[in-house]
């Protein structure tokens, strides 16, 4: 966690009076730019906790279909913990628990009782900070998901893991090696295996924290021309460090600071014009 | 050069250079300084180990490896005295006293059947098995020209061995006399040598009337079993049908006895190797008998390898189950309460363990054998309170805390991420558990296991008080009544009879011997279990 009274001595937040943002980066056009998506997830008065400590303080987002949202903010933040809310995996830290609001998915509330944690996690997947494969064969790794849900059928194991690695650019790589280990693999080959592992039980949402913020630039290159391909037919919901891969890679983004959503708006927006100060301030990265 | 008329400057003081001191420090320890003198005793810590190991292995084989040289001079005995010739014709004698023995079966099982399920009284179930009496005296009988010989010619045999003995005791006190310089003495000590040839010849003399008297066994035993009758339970004639099939079996071995007494010579050499085999393959252990020594391990071997079995049967399951309900499942406050209680198991003194074996557990274990419920256990139920069960169970508390703690290590050493990857792919817990977490710790999980089956092959006490120390190997026939009955080890055969040999007599070597193969089991365990760790850590990578 960070020391977030000392973060705010250091970074002063009135930053009206400075001057307008000059970056050393551009925020590409899009297809997609202008087109109205549909909400897909409705997150509205969220408050959690961890323990006795409140992590999030009532943030409201709409998140779109088919879209890549980024949040960004500095360390400490709440982006993980919101993220991670998204598929409750923060069941399995002991003391968590969400005092006010709903996460609504479809219109779902995701947090009732009688919502299955692991029906939703199988429509919401996730991909993590540090590369996981399972220490089985890589063909093993993509339908680890199919296998727990009891396929059995060969044909459409073979088919799932061709098409999850084609998914996930992996597969002229390892098409000649899919039984040996994937511990084997580089990795950024790892982050887009466990990338084919997440796709490959078709979830509608796609969680990622960090995916590359232990990869080097040639692998991120990949990761992120993937998330482009990967858009067509998931939401994905990225958290980054990288204010240069939240502008490439996303259509809208949202900063939190100390647990509150701060800003949220078209990507360009956030980067070119933000309406607030403090994101004005990470943007053109004065403080965090 | 036009500057000649410019004064030099002044001559500068010249500088004192600073002490350029790259000396070693001048304080010695045994020609060492401080540093190398802790570095030396740090690395001697570090030798130590390396040092006793070897100096137990050597220690081992030194004492141990004459039993191969004095164990043969006591097979040779066995042979010249002719010990081995009258066991030929003893074998006989058994192979029939065992037919004899399975015929009361029968009987027993006659009677059993008419009082339960005909409802006779004891008398009319005697009455009505007279006619199968007069046939068992019969057959029983038939041996008694064969039991004469034995029991006369055991005491020639036994005479001659005798003999030998004190001849050869008589030997050493000379040779002490002689290396005293008290000639006079050692003259006085008389030695009369044994003509072997001479001595045995009673024996070999009676190998035609022998041969001719086993032959009217065989006759006589057909002649009985020609005239056995009906018996008065007609489900038991299908023993009866294999009495006779045991009987067939038992009369073609006499030629081959015959053969043997025949060509037995005494002088033929006894190989070396028959010792090293005769010691690993052995399956008698018989010391201070009248009649011969014999030092067999696997009677001890097997009710080791029993003892361990059950202990790891019941242990493993345990230990690996406590292990991963903690790792997994535990809430702060169970954890708290569980692991310091299965780890004080450890503490316990296994000679205290030993006396709740003898006192609760062996009690307990034979009540609840002979409870009616649970008679379709296999073994149950028995009768013997100290059996290769009872220290079973035991040794695998003695087990338990050992797998349990290495197995609680092993599953903790899987990565978190492995665990959250599961999760996030819709799998439960159970699921994440059974294939993420307990494949990935596999290998740490059987080297706990091995080096649980380490500290139970190795446990001594407990096996001394409770595997009720019968030297026989258990009776598989019955399938799993083997296991509880009663059981000598190796660890437990060292304990009892260290203290009462005579320091470098052959059963002290053998003794030796039994520690050494316990010595090397113990390496070859541990040996294998740091092999599968190293394997299971490139594994996680």
């Amino acid at each position: 966690m960070v020391n977030v009274s000392s973060l705010s001595n250091a970074a002063p937040m009135d930053t009206s009076s400075a001057t307008p943002v000059s970056r050393a980066f551009k925020v590409p056009a899009r297809a997609t730019d202008g087109e109205k998506a549909d909400t897909l997830i409705e997150i509205e008065n969220f408050d959690f906790y961890y323990g006795a400590k409140q992590a999030l303080f009532d943030i409201n987002l709409k998140l779109d279909d088919k879209r890549v949202t980024a949040f960004i903010g500095p360390s400490g933040c709440g982006k993980s913990t919101l993220l991670r809310c998204l598929n409750r995996m923060n069941d399995l830290i002991d003391g968590t628990s969400v005092k006010r609001g709903s996460v609504k998915i479809r219109n779902i509330d995701i947090n009732t009782r009688d919502v299955d944690p692991i029906e939703l996690r199988k429509r919401v997947g996730m991909v993590f900070q540090k590369s996981n494969p399972f220490p089985k064969s890589i063909y093993e790794n993509v339908i680890y998901g199919l296998r727990i849900q009891g396929e059995t059928n060969k044909a459409k194991l073979d088919e799932v893991v061709e098409k999850s690695l084609r998914g996930a650019a992996l597969w002229d790589e390892v098409k000649d090696r899919l039984h040996e280990s994937g511990l084997g693999l580089s990795g950024g080959q790892q982050q887009r295996l466990c990338i084919a592992r997440t796709i490959a039980v078709s979830p509608e949402i796609i969680l990622m924290d960090e995916p590359c913020s232990a990869l080097d630039p040639i692998a991120t290159a990949k990761v992120e021309e993937l998330i482009h391909e990967l858009k067509k037919e998931f939401t994905i919901i990225i958290v980054t460090h990288s204010m240069q891969q939240a502008a490439r890679c996303s259509d809208k983004t949202a900063f939190f600071y100390m647990g509150k959503l701060i800003e949220y708006a078209d990507t360009r927006m956030i980067f070119m014009n933000p309406s607030n100060p403090q994101t004005e301030a990470y943007v053109s990265g004065r403080f965090g | 050069m036009s500057s000649a008329s410019i004064t030099p400057p002044p001559p500068k003081p010249p500088v004192q250079p600073k002490p350029f001191v790259i000396h070693k420090e001048r304080t010695r320890f045994f020609g060492l300084t401080l540093d190398e003198t802790i570095r030396a005793f740090f690395g001697g810590n570090a030798f130590m180990a390396v040092v006793v190991l070897a100096l137990i292995t050597i220690f081992l084989f030194r004492e141990g490896s004459a039993f191969f040289g004095q164990n043969r001079a006591s097979i040779t005995l066995y042979r010249t005295a002719g010990l081995e010739y009258v066991d030929y014709m003893r074998a006989q004698q058994e192979g029939h006293t065992a037919l004899t023995r399975y015929l009361f079966d029968i009987r027993l099982r006659a009677v059993r059947h008419l009082t339960e399920n005909e409802a006779l009284s004891v008398a009319e179930a005697n009455a009505k098995l007279a006619a199968f009496d007069e046939f068992a005296g019969r057959y029983s009988d038939t041996i008694e020209p064969v039991r004469g010989f034995v029991s006369d010619l055991t005491d020639v045999a036994v005479a001659i061995k005798e003999k030998y003995t004190i001849n050869e005791d008589a030997k050493t006190e000379r040779a002490q006399f002689l290396a005293t310089g008290m000639t006079a003495e050692a003259d006085a000590v008389k030695i009369a040598e044994i003509d072997f040839k001479a001595e045995l010849a009673p024996l070999v003399g009676v190998t035609p009337m022998y041969v001719e008297a086993a032959n009217g066994v065989a006759t006589a035993i057909n002649d009985v079993l020609a005239t056995a009758p009906a018996l008065p339970v007609p489900s038991l004639e299908s023993r009866m049908t294999r009495f006779k099939e045991l009987n067939r079996e038992y009369l073609a071995t006499f030629p081959e006895t015959q053969r043997k007494l025949e060509t037995w010579d005494y002088l033929k050499p006894v190989p070396a190797l028959d010792t090293v085999t005769g010691f690993l393959f052995g399956k008698q252990w018989l010391t201070a008998s009248f009649w011969q020594d014999w030092y067999g391990l696997v009677p001890l071997f097997v009710g080791s390898l029993m003892v361990s079995i059950i202990a790891l049967f019941l242990a493993v399951p345990l230990g690996v189950g406590a292990a991963i309900y903690i790792n997994q499942f535990a809430g702060l406050r169970e954890q708290r309460i569980i692991k310091p209680a299965i780890e004080f198991i450890s503490a316990i003194p296994s000679v205290v363990l030993g006396f709740f074996g003898i006192a609760v557990l062996g009690q307990a274990l034979r009540a609840l054998s002979q409870w009616e419920a649970l008679s379709w256990v296999p073994g149950f139920p028995f009768s013997e309170r100290l059996n290769a069960l009872t220290a079973g169970c035991l040794l695998a508390l003695i087990a338990v805390p050992t797998i349990f703690t290495l197995a609680e290590d092993a599953l903790n050493n899987v990565p978190r991420s492995f665990k959250e990857a599961s999760f996030a792919l819709g799998a439960s817990r159970m699921q994440t558990i059974l294939r993420i977490i307990v494949p990935a710790s596999l290998s740490g999980i059987v080297s706990a296991v091995l080096l649980g089956l380490g500290r139970v092959i190795g446990e001594t006490m407990v096996v001394l008080l409770c595997a009720g120390n019968r030297i026989a190997i258990p009776d598989f026939t019955q399938g799993f009544t083997a296991f509880v009955q009663p059981v000598h080890t190796m660890t437990g055969i060292i304990a009892q009879e260290m203290g009462e040999v005579v320091r470098g007599e052959i059963h002290y070597r053998a003794l030796f011997m039994v520690g050494l193969v316990l010595f090397f089991i113990a390496l070859l365990i541990n040996f294998l279990a740091q092999k599968i760790v190293r394997k299971y850590r490139i594994s996680i990578g």
